[in-house]
């Protein structure tokens, strides 16, 4: 029992960076009807800058929390400015093609520029751990778990509930109708980059002391972060947060109980169940009736 | 009359066609031959091809072996070349088998390099093993350990600082002995790539007499998250891990297994994790016993008056060494270009492939010094049977934060 405890924890764990990550993919989806496929390249970004803030600059750790995610945020929004804005006006097959390369180009710019094959970055607590009966937990797997599914709860409560999660969902619902409600189509698209940016960056907080910090971050990222959101629905973010933590959860419990090399596989595995069974997402909102 | 004229023209435009077309014939066959008299060599240059991989889990392989390579190379012809000829390097990306496959013929039938470097590890030198041998270019596998490049024996394959997989199977396996007390429990952690798969054979078979009890669990390449592997261990009370894979996994699983309180483990690494990528990884909590062997006399971090005049030579040509460089491959590539050279120049200015072949078979003790490098590598050595340069191992052991080689452990 306590081994399965410890599996769960560790899985969670994971499954909570997942679901941060797809959290970001599925709020610009949600608002912009765009598959940004450069998280993954805007997670590496974000765990970089936590390289740089904590270990090369030896600025406080709890800074690079506020800074990061707001940094990976502006870029966000500068990609959204620069590239896509201009594309988005004809067809969104483009603009998620262009998505794509983004991400690569993040990817590779990182691993020309620092020629490092991984910078490491230290936690933010204590990493002794803790022993409750035979259960062994440590302070960094509760740190990184609570603090990633705040952050994604944080999130999500400024799309639920904010005002500028309100624009986003009005252009989610209705484009024209948003625009005829005053609702700037430019403004809005930018502020919903901004967060996908910073939950981004978040992710990439909480992933530079959990893996540290390489190019193929970006592409691990992306891919576990598009899985959980189809098994959430690219249409609900607790779906994305759900579907992170039960990405998580299955590629532990599969390495535990079958083999490490189902740790891979299961991902897919998910994958194609859920299209194959609910195409929608497990927590895709019902459809009151079709119009 | 002007029907005999029409027809000699005719006869005389037949005739000219068929000279044209013979001399072309004769022409394009002497300059055929002529490019094929010796691929790679000029009057002036020497064309050496490597590939590796540049990008991916195993890019830490690749890279840092060209530059040691390229360091080298320069050293060489700063003094004067070969026997008046200037060695001319370029490499190939190749990361996949199939890229290293690609990559490989390219440098040969496109190229047309004189010698092959392989400098991709053993998944790259596993995959274009069939199509070196076959092809009988001269090659060298400076950083692969596995048994197929070197099984069946091809003359025109030499093998550099890296030693086969089994022998250093034997290594980790002689580490689990003297470093852990009977009664063994041991837990073999491999990934299912090429080199640990390699080395896994020998080390199963090494530990079957040392471990009473042995717990094989397997990662894939690049993994971070070793819950499941290191509860199974903890389950098995295993007092030593055998970990075959890269420093940054290693030291996830070393970091992880402090943190599942798993601290007083005896940690017996694969030589590919005895580089100094791995300190920060598992700093501040590194366990008292972080094991390996080396292939070289000193380690990338050791303070030593040879690795400080080497690390000054690569900050001079490379700039500032990001975190982790110059790592243990750069030496290897270093010192295998002199090694290379010294056969080269051994062979003399009469180069062809089979000369330097016959040659390098017969080559002994060729170390960097002997071309007025640095000597961070051991001394290589051929015979015709025996195509193993570098033989030695020795015991390697993080102390005060940096591996060092461990004196007087050599084997």
């Amino acid at each position: 029992m306590s081994e399965l405890i410890m599996i769960l924890v560790g899985g969670v764990k994971i499954g909570s960076i997942y679901a941060l990550a797809a959290l970001g993919i599925v709020v610009i989806h949600k608002a912009t009807r765009v598959v940004n496929f450069a998280q993954g390249g805007l997670v590496l970004l974000g765990a970089y800058g936590a390289y740089v803030f904590i270990v090369e600059m030896r600025w406080p750790y709890w800074m690079a929390y506020v800074v990061i995610p707001a940094i990976v945020g502006c870029v966000a929004v500068l990609i959204e400015i620069v590239v896509l804005r201009r594309m988005r006006r004809g067809d969104l097959f483009p603009v998620v093609i262009a998505t794509i390369f983004l991400g690569i180009a993040l990817s590779e710019g990182y691993r020309l520029s620092t020629r490092a094959e991984i910078l490491s970055v230290p936690s933010f607590v204590s990493t002794m751990p803790f022993v409750i009966g035979s259960v062994v937990i440590s302070p960094e797997q509760l740190w990184v778990t609570f603090g990633a599914l705040l952050a994604a709860a944080a999130g999500i409560a400024i799309f639920q509930h904010g005002r500028v999660g309100r624009s986003m969902r009005a252009m989610a619902s209705n484009v024209r109708g948003a625009q005829l409600c005053g609702y700037s189509i430019d403004r809005v698209y930018g502020m919903t980059w901004f967060l996908g940016g910073a939950l981004a960056g978040y992710a990439g907080v909480f992933t530079a002391p959990v893996r540290g910090v390489s190019s193929e971050l970006a592409i691990a990222t992306v891919a576990a972060a598009f899985v959980a959101a189809v098994i959430g629905g690219f249409d609900s973010l607790i779906g994305a947060v759900a579907g992170g933590l039960i990405l998580g959860v299955s590629e532990t419990l599969a390495a535990a109980y079958i083999s490490s090399a189902m740790k891979s596989a299961i991902s897919f595995l998910l994958l194609f169940v859920v299209l194959a069974i609910r195409p929608q997402g497990l927590f895709a909102p019902k459809k009151v009736r079709s119009v | 009359m002007r029907e005999s004229k029409i027809s000699k023209c005719a006869s005389l435009k037949r005739l000219f066609a068929a000279s044209l077309l013979a001399a072309i014939t004769v022409g394009g066959t002497f300059i055929a031959n002529s490019a094929r008299a010796e691929d790679g060599v000029t009057d002036n240059e020497i064309l050496i091809g490597a590939l590796g991989p540049l990008t991916g889990a195993t890019a830490f392989v690749g890279g840092p072996a060209r530059d040691g390579l390229q360091l080298g190379f320069e050293k060489i012809n700063a003094q004067g070349g070969i026997n008046g000829r200037k060695i001319k390097f370029i490499f190939e990306q190749a990361f996949s088998p199939a890229e290293s496959v690609a990559a490989a013929k390219k440098l040969v039938e496109d190229h047309k390099v004189f010698v092959l470097i392989l400098a991709s590890g053993s998944t790259g030198a596993a995959a274009a093993a069939d199509y070196v041998r076959a092809s009988g270019i001269p090659t060298y596998n400076i950083v692969g350990g596995t048994p197929i490049i070197r099984n069946p024996f091809a003359k025109n394959v030499f093998h550099g600082a890296i030693t086969d997989a089994s022998k250093s199977a034997e290594s980790l396996a002689e580490l689990v002995k003297d470093k852990l007390k009977a009664p063994r429990s041991v837990g073999v952690l491999a990934g299912t790539y090429a080199f640990p798969q390699a080395e896994l054979k020998g080390v199963q078979a090494h530990l079957k007499g040392i471990a009473d009890k042995i717990d094989l669990e397997q990662f894939d390449q690049g993994a971070r998250d070793y819950t499941s592997q290191l509860l199974a261990f903890k389950k098995q009370d295993a007092g030593a891990v055998v970990m075959l894979g890269s420093f940054s996994e290693a030291g996830f699983a070393i970091k992880q297994a402090s943190e599942m309180g798993l601290s007083n483990l005896v940690w017996v690494l694969a030589g590919t994790a005895a580089t100094d990528g791995i300190i920060p990884i598992i700093s501040p909590n590194i366990p008292r016993d972080v094991w390996s062997y080396s292939f070289t006399p000193f380690l990338p971090g050791q303070k030593a008056p040879t690795m400080d005049e080497f690390n000054a030579l690569w900050t001079k040509r490379y700039g500032a060494p990001p975190a982790g460089r110059p790592n243990l491959y750069d030496m290897i590539g270093y010192g295998s270009a002199f090694v290379l050279a010294q056969a080269l120049n051994k062979t003399g200015p009469n180069l062809t492939r089979d000369r330097l072949i016959a040659v390098w078979s017969t080559l002994q003790d060729a170390k960097p010094s002997n071309l007025g490098g640095i000597d961070v590598t051991y001394p290589e050595s051929f015979s015709e049977t025996d195509h193993q340069g570098n033989k030695v191992r020795g015991q390697a052991h993080i102390v005060n934060g940096a591996w060092v080689v461990v004196p007087n452990t050599n084997h």
